[in-house]
Order: structure tokens, then C-alpha cells, then sequence
């Protein structure tokens, strides 16, 4: 679907702004609800994930003594930011993404980075050290994750012959799903993205049996809030990045919806099978499977294409 | 609420806020002496079986991203101090709950030499929840009796009106250079 829209819009309401927003929200929810009903649970109710964060926003922000006041009060607003504005370069509900050029893949999962490192720079900044130890669990979990997710993301575009998320898409959408050409690649892409948001198997960095609450222990009201938030969008972002990529192209807003919440529906079963991992567990488990499956795949979709490049 | 002006918008905001504070409840637990038996309730009534994220309800935890302390336990002398703390630490507006007969006169170590008697001897107590142990939907109904209150505006927002005990110090924060 192409559309032509003013890009102040594009930017405040359709599809950056508000609505990512309000579907950061909606996902948020739904993976709540999912996660309960897997539980035998009923689950919270439609409106729970605005209400916890209206609530955040309008209690007390507390900054602790010791932290660095201007970077405590500005990483939430420069995750959120990012996040934001990574959304701009995906398909996001359908839409051809508005701000589009050749590697913007590469800027957009920089982008969901900055968005994890300010995450463990919030932690190390509030001078606590359950937050220190969530930091550098958190920090960790990045370094292990990101090499195999990148490699799962480099499958399709090495197929496509592209680094534009909106080419890919297309080409995705052109060609047998990848997830049928490539189902290595999706499978790390998938457990990648869990790894990314800290969902149950891999929130080693969150333990909150363990550390109380990881790198956001000290952030109280705004600022929790706007990192619940980016997280949300996080969500969004990266079930439409690896549904777009494995599950044959995001063409219209029923795509959109029907395959990443396939996908979510996936990662709520996921998250509820397995307990949680220690972080040398984690870090053992990308670094020894995820990665080396990555290349597995990388090396064979190269060989496909010299096969093809020397029959043709 | 917040404000002396009431202005239409500021009513509404008004009631955007309270709607938002009624839905979104997060607990914190404390035990402050407490023999164990109103905790292992506590838990049961955060397992699936009375599955309160129904209401919003969400165990957390640290104390900054909690709105209720529902506390245990006849406070220890030895736990008063870190009771106080993890109060202290709650960021406005903040409710407290106190469960079990303890929480509220003693219960069963009434007239102990090292214990306050009660929670709302040390802190402004919203909810007393009755019961040795009460019962999980005891709990569920203590919760909803203060969201009740909340709805109806009936529990005024109060600031810190505790009085710091004597000799206590706040803990400051260490700075590790």
C-alpha cells in the first residue's frame, strides 16, 4: 500500500507518534493476555497497559541521590526516541515505511540498540546495586543476542539482494516465505527478538527474584513509564521486522495484524514454557548455538546464490 | 486533588488520574515480623487460581514502581527501621495495607517486649485486613476496599505526616567514584 501523507503527520499520529504508541500499548496487552490464558488465567483486561502507564506518568519521580540527575532524566526520553523513530523505517500496520533508503535495516536495528544500551546506562547511572547488576546482566545479554539476531536479519537480505527493509519486504513478498527457505534463520531471528525485549526465557537482566527489578530498580513514575513504553514499541517494531522478513512480506494492514500476532501468539507459548535462564546460560546459548546456526545459514544462502549465479 | 483550581480541564485530568490509579494497583510486599503464615497467603493469592491481574493487581519488585505496601506482621523492633525505609522509598501517592491480626494490634505476640504492636503505629495505615491468616479473597477484598475509597475520593491524598522515630537516619546513598 502506498500512501502520501503529510509528513507532520506521519511523524505525531499515522503510523509514528500516537499510533505506534497506542499499538505498543495493544501488543503490550495482548501478549499479557496471551501469557494468561497459557496460564490457565484470565488475564488483564483491554485498557490495563494504558492505565498502568497513565499512572506511572502521574505519580512521583524520585531521583536518587548520587545519580547523574540529567542523564537520569534524559536516557528514558532518548529510548523512547528511539524507538520512535526506528518504527519509521518498517512496514509498520501494512504501510510502505515513509522514510526509506538503502541500509536503513542496519540504522533500524542500531536504532532498537541505542534503545538497549541506554537501558543499561540508566542502570549504571542510579547509584544502586541492583540496578548495576541489571545493567551489566542487560549489557551483556546485548552483546550476546545482537550478533546472532543480525545474522538472522542478514539471511533475507543477502536473498534480496538488499539492505532496505522496504525492499526486502517486497521481495519477501514476491518469493516462497523464507521461513520455509531459511527456517534456521527464523529460528534465531524469533528467539533473537525474545533475547532483545528480555522476555521470560532470557529476563536474566530483570530477575526480579534475584536483583528486584534489573537496570530500572531506581526509575520511579515518568520515567519508568516512558521505558515500559519503548519497550512496547520495541515489540512492535520487531515482530513486524521478522514477520515482514520470514512470513513471505507485510502487504496490507491484515497481513500486519494476522502475522505478527502469529508470531506473538508463538512467543507467548515460548514464554511460557520455559523458565529463565541464568546469563552465562544465556550468553552460552547464542554464543554456542544461536551464532553458529546464524553462520550455518549465511554460509548455505551464499552457496545457494553462487550455485544459482554458476548454473544461470 | 493535586490543585485548589478546578477548572473543567483540571476535573477531567482529575479523572483520568484516579481511573488510572483505581485500575493499576502495584503491590510490594513486606514482612515485618510476621510468622510466615499471612505471606504464604499473600502468595497464593497472586497465583493463577485468584489470578489478580484481573484487577490490575502486579506483585513488583522494588518499592519505586509500587503503589501499595501490603504489609505483615506485628513490626519487630528489628524491622521497623527497614519498614520504614522501603515506605520512605515509594514514590506519592502511596497506600498501605495491613494484613493479618498482627498488622493490626499484635495478634498473637501482644504484649511482646520487642515488637511496635501493630503497623499503624509506625505507618498511616489505609486497609486493616483482619484474619489469622485471612483468607486470599480476604485479601483480594481488602484491595478492593481501598480502590473503592480511591474512586469515591473518600481517602484524602495525604503527604508524609510520619514522624521520623528518634536516632533514625535516613540511609543516604553511597557514591562509588
Amino acid at each position: 500500500m502506498n500512501l502520501t501523507i503529510h509528513p507532520l503527520i506521519v511523524l505525531l499520529f499515522f503510523p509514528g507518534g500516537l499510533f505506534l504508541l497506542a499499538s505498543g500499548l495493544v501488543f503490550q496487552w495482548a501478549d499479557r493476555k496471551l501469557v494468561a490464558r497459557f496460564q490457565n488465567r484470565v488475564g488483564p483486561r483491554f485498557l490495563q497497559p494504558l492505565a498502568d502507564v497513565l499512572k506511572l506518568l502521574a505519580k512521583e519521580e524520585i531521583i536518587p541521590e548520587g545519580a547523574h540527575r540529567g542523564l537520569f532524566v534524559a536516557l528514558p526520553i532518548i529510548a523512547l526516541a528511539a524507538a520512535l523513530t526506528a518504527a519509521l523505517y518498517v512496514p509498520m500496520f501494512g504501510v510502505q515505511p515513509f522514510f526509506s533508503f538503502q541500509g536503513d535495516l542496519i540504522v533500524t536495528i542500531y536504532l532498537l540498540s541505542a534503545l538497549t544500551i541506554s537501558l543499561g546506562l540508566a542502570g549504571a547511572n542510579s547509584v544502586d546495586r541492583f540496578s548495576l547488576v541489571g545493567a551489566t546482566r542487560t549489557l551483556t545479554q546485548l552483546f550476546s543476542y545482537e550478533a546472532p539476531f543480525l545474522l538472522a536479519v542478514i539471511g533475507p537480505a543477502l536473498a534480496a539482494q538488499s539492505w532496505q527493509i522496504s525492499k526486502i519486504n517486497a521481495y519477501a513478498g514476491e518469493t516462497t516465505w523464507f521461513i520455509v527457505a531459511q527456517p534456521i534463520g527464523f529460528l534465531v531471528a524469533l528467539v533473537g527478538l525474545m533475547g532483545k525485549l528480555e522476555l521470560p526465557p532470557f529476563d536474566a537482566p530483570e530477575a526480579e527474584t534475584e536483583i528486584v527489578a534489573g537496570a530500572l530498580t531506581e526509575y520511579s513514575g515518568r520515567g519508568f513509564a516512558l521505558f515500559r513504553l519503548s519497550k512496547d514499541i520495541e515489540l512492535v517494531i520487531g515482530l513486524t521486522l521478522v514477520a515482514a522478513f520470514y512470513l513471505g512480506g507485510i502487504a496490507n494492514p491484515l497481513d500486519f495484524v494476522l502475522k505478527t500476532g502469529g508470531l506473538l501468539l508463538v512467543m507467548a507459548l515460548l514464554q511460557t514454557a520455559f523458565a529463565r535462564l541464568r546469563i552465562d546460560q544465556t550468553v552460552g546459548l547464542w554464543w554456542r548455538v544461536g551464532a553458529l546456526m546464524g553462520l550455518v545459514q549465511i554460509l548455505a544462502i551464499l552457496a545457494g546464490i553462487y550455485i544459482r549465479q554458476w548454473w544461470l | 486533588m493535586g490543585l485548589e483550581v478546578s477548572t473543567p480541564w483540571q476535573q477531567v485530568l482529575d479523572k483520568i488520574r484516579t481511573w488510572a490509579r483505581v485500575n493499576s494497583p502495584w503491590a510490594i510486599h513486606f514482612n515485618s515480623g510476621s510468622c510466615n503464615g499471612c505471606d504464604i497467603e499473600i502468595l497464593a493469592t497472586l497465583t493463577p487460581r485468584y489470578d489478580v491481574e484481573r484487577f490490575g493487581i502486579k506483585l513488583q519488585g522494588s518499592p519505586r514502581h509500587a503503589d501499595v505496601l501490603i504489609c505483615t506482621g506485628p513490626v519487630s523492633l528489628q524491622a521497623k527501621d527497614r519498614l520504614l525505609r522501603i515506605y520512605w522509598q515509594m514514590p506519592e501517592p502511596k497506600f498501605v495495607i495491613a494484613v493479618g491480626s498482627c498488622g493490626l494490634s499484635g495478634g498473637v505476640f501482644h504484649g511482646c517486649y520487642n515488637i511496635v504492636h501493630g503497623i499503624d503505629e509506625v505507618l498511616p495505615v489505609d486497609v486493616f485486613v483482619p484474619g489469622c491468616p485471612p483468607r486470599p479473597e480476604g485479601i483480594i477484598y481488602g484491595v478492593a476496599v481501598l480502590l473503592e475509597a480511591l474512586k469515591s475520593g473518600k481517602r484524602p491524598e495525604r503527604t508524609m505526616t510520619v514522624e521520623l522515630p528518634a536516632g533514625f537516619e535516613m540511609p543516604q546513598a553511597e557514591v562509588r567514584q
